[in-house]
């Protein structure tokens, strides 16, 4: 739909783009990753901010990992965290299609109503 | 100003009584919405009142979208608000409000589209623009290096 939105539909990986969009829908999820923006941490420090269990946390941490958001590597016994914010860009995409998408219906209003109504 | 609140303006040479009918007349609204090839409003239904439901059906060449949502607010000619669920995007419920005001026979018409991303979880919906402008940041930064390492 939309000549923005309907490109968006055709040309994104629309997997990757739903992954991305349920990782951020979840409060601990986003709380995950503004953790992360701080810098590096370990699946037991991130834990600590929390007061869930720590697989609840390492199942939200698999669901980040799979859209890409969180990249995990193994340091002796420790799991260590890090952000990637690439896969974000999605999301800031997908506003502004909407800017475009609704400056053009709008116009389309206008033209509807002033010529040929 | 949030990052997932979008506001588009525009003023037209009719009376706000006619730019709400266009809005909200089912048979109005699918004579302009659309854009040519792309896509195209071919049927909407719709129970024209606060908590009332409507549907809009469009063709594309992808094949049949639609869009469906629920009336928040209905006051011809001032006001048209409604919750927006694109069929094409299984997560999203936003809102859009349509305000118009009429002076000296042009009505400026004001659309505001919110919760683009925040609507599933209101109360943290600050966590999530901080979020989002930390991915502004990032997009502009990436921009401005040519490159997208973080």
């Amino acid at each position: 739909m939309g000549y923005q939105v309907g490109n968006l539909m055709v040309t994104m990986h629309q997997a990757r783009r739903e992954a991305v969009f349920r990782c951020i829908a979840d409060p601990t999820r986003r709380r995950i990753l503004q953790l992360l923006r701080r810098g590096e941490s370990s699946v037991g420090d991130l834990a600590g901010n929390f007061r869930m269990t720590r697989p609840a946390i390492s199942k939200h941490l698999r669901v980040l990992e799979s859209a890409g958001l969180v990249v995990a590597r193994q340091e002796g016994t420790s799991r260590l965290l890090t952000l990637d914010a690439r896969p974000l860009r999605v999301v800031h995409d997908w506003v502004q299609d909407y800017e475009a998408y609704w400056g053009e219906t709008l116009k389309d209003l206008k033209r509807y109503v002033e010529t040929q109504r | 100003m949030s990052k997932d609140v979008i506001v588009r303006e525009i003023t037209i040479r009719a009376s706000a009584d006619t730019v709400f009918d266009a809005l909200a007349r089912p048979e109005e609204r699918v004579a302009w919405w659309g854009r040519e090839s792309r896509f195209r409003a071919t049927r909407m239904e719709s129970d024209l009142r606060p908590g009332g439901r409507w549907t809009m059906c469009f063709e594309t060449p992808r094949g049949p979208a639609s869009v469906n949502g629920e009336y928040r607010a209905v006051e011809r000619p001032r006001l048209l608000e409604f919750t927006w669920r694109p069929s094409w995007f299984d997560s999203a419920e936003s809102l859009v409000r349509i305000e118009l005001e009429e002076s000296d026979g042009v009505t400026h018409v004001r659309l505001t589209h919110a919760g683009l991303v925040g609507e599933a979880d209101r109360a943290n919906s600050s966590g999530w623009l901080d979020l989002l402008a930390a991915v502004q940041a990032y997009v502009e930064r990436a921009v401005a290096d040519g490159s997208t390492t973080t």
